[in-house]
């Protein structure tokens, strides 16, 4: 800092001699410093020669061996004497130790030296590395996890496999006692599909729908019987049971609803025939017991008696128009006038008699299978009716009957409205209406095909729908002319096959009823044909010339739809032309009206001429003889 | 909605040639036959054992059935509540013999021919007890409406036009309460008084109209 006076600062030396005495009047006497040679000497002394350079362990070693050698280095009596356990001797000169370390150092370095020399030549000495020790396992805690688990899981195996084992003992057994079933597991077997109850020493089991809700009388018991008559001594037959049903005997063999139409009704003689063509029998499923399919072909048996005696309950008891005839084992009622429907329960027995005399052979066509399956049917939605809730009584001290008619006492329901409630069709009648409906639509369908097979222009076309109602149907019918589709799009007719009658549905919006009759359909559609060719032919009235060609007797005009040739022998001009032009036109237009018209009215001209268009017709007839003699010739392409 | 009347006999003419004038009229009106009808009472009174010590009047119950709701049965006291139940509320009124015991003689019915007039069904009955006729009950239905005082008029007209100076005024069933919805126990109520009524009477009758 400035302004403040320097600090002196004296350096003194340090090598300053030893002092070797104070003396008593304070002189000190001093050691003299050693000299060059001195001074090396104590070092020399030291060197620890068993020092490697940079060992901790030798260091430590080291600094022990320092104090000693400062011990020894003093060179003082003194103090040699007070330590008597200095190992160290007093040392002669200070090179001593020095001279001795070097000396043992050579000496080793001799021998090493020499190992090496002998080691070299590999005579006496080989080196070998030393053999180490396995690395130690560093994932042993997983091996050990494995072993374990390796242990446990055959553990748990064997137990597996003892219980698999014993399994198999059990099942070989049961196949072995199968041949030998004994009474009681059948019993078993039996119970599970039907109902048994003992009475006194009696098994009888019950067959009939009456817990499914059948009112039907009949009381469907019947007994299951040991089987005794076994030959011990003899090998047990395969299909042995010990035990066997037997079923009551109006029961026995196979019965089926047959539901036919016919066309013509037969003479009342014929009345009575009873068909009775055996229906193979409906193959059981492979594994199921005899008297499965015994019982079953019974309770089949049951209710095909059932259906029958409510369909002839019904016929006699309601009254329609025509009166439904029984007969034996047939109902016969007429749908329609020239129709007769025929349901009839075909039961045939095992007698060996029967199927002797069983060589008719069923026509396809003749049974109606689907209507036979709507009586199983029905009649199954009968029996669900009795149990359903609607008719179980709530509280249970209520009689009988349907909910609402339950409600009828106590809410002084009118006439009409228990009429309402209570259905009023019965079997038959729905039966009747569902085969007026088949009927009437399978000849919808064959009238529409025979016309469509019949003419070939215009074309018809009808798209059914998939979806249809018991009593309903639809069809989709087109007719269209070839070559003008696009255009003649009019007439789109839907067609609603109800049970007694069709609806017709016109695309400009009509609604025409038909009745049932089939001419009355055939009728509509062949008017509805010629308005289709009246549009086209209109149509193809205004067809272009694409060329015309002249020569000398003959003019050829290519149209669209042809060639026309005209023979003419003078020529003409101007309004004259056109006049001609105009004519062969109009001559052509006749002439395809004529034959389009021929091809389906064939003979019948008078019967359709109210219906369709007189002025079409006439011109056709009165042109006739012009075209002829005029001598157009028109080839129309195909 | 209907009203139950009684029409007198005319004078020096006997209960069916009343009712044949009158179902004469009626298919001259226009309206269509459509059956019959029949609508009986009996009467039961309460049995004595019940009474106890008060000594009081044994209540008169009226069990009733109405060919127009054939599934039904009608139970009633006098200005009391009406019970419409099921038909086999005669086959208890069998159990309850203790308590309730039937009055000698006391059946009366009224049967006769079921007219419908478009919306009107007109009833024209011969009251009759035991073998003897008693007189002539005329139960006019109007069906569409079910509220008294809307359609009381209408029916008044109706009744004017073939009953003449016979026509009843408003039956007491509707009292005060010109508006609630009316049922068949009114009419079964209608019934009763008038049967009540004519039972009082023992001769043929020429009482008036209530």
């Amino acid at each position: 800092m400035s302004g403040v006076r320097a600090v002196r600062i004296s350096i003194e030396s340090a090598c300053e001699k030893q002092v070797q005495e104070v003396g008593l009047d304070g002189t000190e006497t001093y050691l003299q410093p050693l000299s060059m040679s001195q001074n090396l000497a104590r070092l020399a002394q030291r060197i620890d020669f068993s020092q490697g350079s940079g060992s901790e362990e030798e260091e430590a070693a080291g600094a022990e061996g320092d104090a000693q050698d400062w011990a020894g280095a003093g060179s003082s009596a003194d103090q040699d004497d007070e330590e008597g356990l200095v190992k160290f001797q007093p040392s002669l000169w200070p090179w001593d130790s020095v001279r001795n370390n070097l000396r043992s150092a050579l000496t080793e370095m001799c021998v090493l030296y020499d190992v090496l020399s002998i080691v070299r030549d590999k005579k006496f000495m080989t080196l070998d590395p030393v053999s180490q020790d396995a690395l130690p396992p560093k994932q042993n805690p997983q091996t050990l996890q494995l072993i374990s688990k390796k242990k446990s899981l055959a553990g748990a195996a064997q137990i597996l496999l003892k219980g698999a084992e014993r399994l198999t003992k059990s099942v070989t057994e049961n196949q072995e006692n199968k041949l030998q079933r004994d009474f009681n597991s059948e019993l078993l077997r039996l119970r599970q599909h039907w109902k048994l109850r003992k009475v006194g020493d009696k098994i009888l089991g019950d067959l009939s729908y009456r817990s499914a809700g059948s009112l039907f009388p009949h009381h469907g018991t019947f007994e299951v019987i040991k089987n005794t008559d076994i030959d011990l001594d003899k090998k047990i037959p395969e299909d042995y049971c010990p035990l066997d049903v037997q079923i009551p005997s109006d029961l026995e063999g196979s019965a089926y609803i047959k539901v036919s139409i016919q066309k013509q009704a037969p003479d009342i003689g014929d009345l009575g025939t009873v068909n009775l063509f055996k229906r193979p029998l409906p193959k059981s499923k492979p594994g199921s017991p005899h008297w499965q399919t015994k019982l079953e072909a019974a309770q089949n048996v049951l209710l095909c008696k059932e259906i029958f005696a409510q369909l002839s309950r019904e016929a006699v008891q309601i009254k329609s128009q025509i009166p439904h005839i029984v007969v034996k084992n047939q109902i016969i009622s007429q749908p329609f006038p020239s129709l007769q429907l025929s349901i009839s329960l075909c039961h045939s027995s095992n007698d060996k008699k029967s199927q002797k005399s069983a060589t008719e052979k069923p026509s396809p066509e003749d049974h109606l299978y689907v209507l036979e399956h709507n009586l199983h049917l029905l009649i199954r939605e009968f029996h669900k009716q009795t149990l359903s809730s609607i008719m179980m009584p709530h509280p249970a001290s209520a009689p009988f009957g349907h909910k609402r008619m339950r409600l009828s006492g106590p809410q002084a329901f009118d006439k009409n409205e228990i009429n309402s409630l209570q259905s009023s069709e019965g079997l038959l009648e729905k039966i009747i209406k569902q085969a007026k409906h088949i009927f009437l639509r399978s000849r919808t369908a064959a009238t529409i095909d025979s016309l469509a097979s019949r003419i070939e222009d215009p074309q018809i076309q009808a798209h059914w729908s998939n979806i249809n109602d018991v009593y309903e149907s639809s069809v989709k019918v087109l007719i269209t002319s070839q070559g003008y589709e696009q255009i003649c799009k009019s007439i789109q007719l839907q067609l609603n096959i109800g049970v007694e009658q069709i609806r017709v549905v016109h695309r400009d919006g009509r609604v025409i009823t038909l009745s049932h009759q089939e001419q009355e359909l055939q009728d509509f559609l062949l008017s509805q044909f010629v308005m289709d060719l009246k549009v086209a032919v209109r149509l193809w009235f205004s067809f272009p010339v694409t060329s015309v060609k002249i020569f000398q007797k003959v003019m050829f005009y290519k149209i669209a739809n042809g060639v026309i040739f005209v023979d003419h022998s003078k020529k003409c001009s101007g309004i004259k032309w056109k006049v001609e032009t105009l004519f062969i036109k109009w001559s052509c237009l006749c002439l395809h009206l004529a034959l389009a018209s021929y091809d389906f009215f064939q003979n019948s001209f008078q019967i359709f001429s109210r219906n369709f268009d007189l002025k079409c017709l006439q011109i056709n007839y009165k042109h006739k003889e012009a075209i002829t003699s005029k001598g157009v010739l028109f080839l129309k392409n195909n | 909605m209907g009203v139950v009347s009684q029409m007198p006999v005319a004078e020096g003419k006997s209960v069916q040639q009343t009712v044949e004038l009158l179902t004469r009229k009626l298919e001259i009106l226009g309206a269509e036959k459509q059956g019959t009808f029949c609508v009986d009472c009996e009467t039961y009174h309460t049995a004595a054992s019940t009474l106890g010590s008060q000594g009081q009047a044994g209540k008169l119950m009226y069990v009733m059935h109405n060919s127009e709701y054939p599934l039904s049965c009608f139970a009633l006291f006098e200005n009391g509540p009406c019970l419409i139940a099921d038909t086999n509320f005669d086959v208890l009124m069998v159990k309850l013999k203790g308590f309730f015991q039937s009055a000698k003689a006391s059946k009366i019915e009224t049967r006769g021919t079921r007219y419908q007039y478009c919306d009107f069904l007109v009833k024209v009955g011969t009251v009759t007890m035991g073998p003897s006729a008693r007189g002539i009950s005329v139960e006019v239905e109007y069906g569409p409406c079910v509220v008294a005082s809307d359609c009381w008029s209408l029916l008044l007209e109706f009744l004017q036009s073939f009953l003449g100076s016979h026509t009843p005024g408003a039956p007491a069933v509707f009292g005060n309460r010109h508006d609630v919805v009316y049922g068949p126990a009114d009419t079964m109520v209608q019934y009763m008084e008038l049967f009540n009524k004519i039972r009082k009477q023992q001769q043929v009758p020429v009482a008036g109209i209530r």
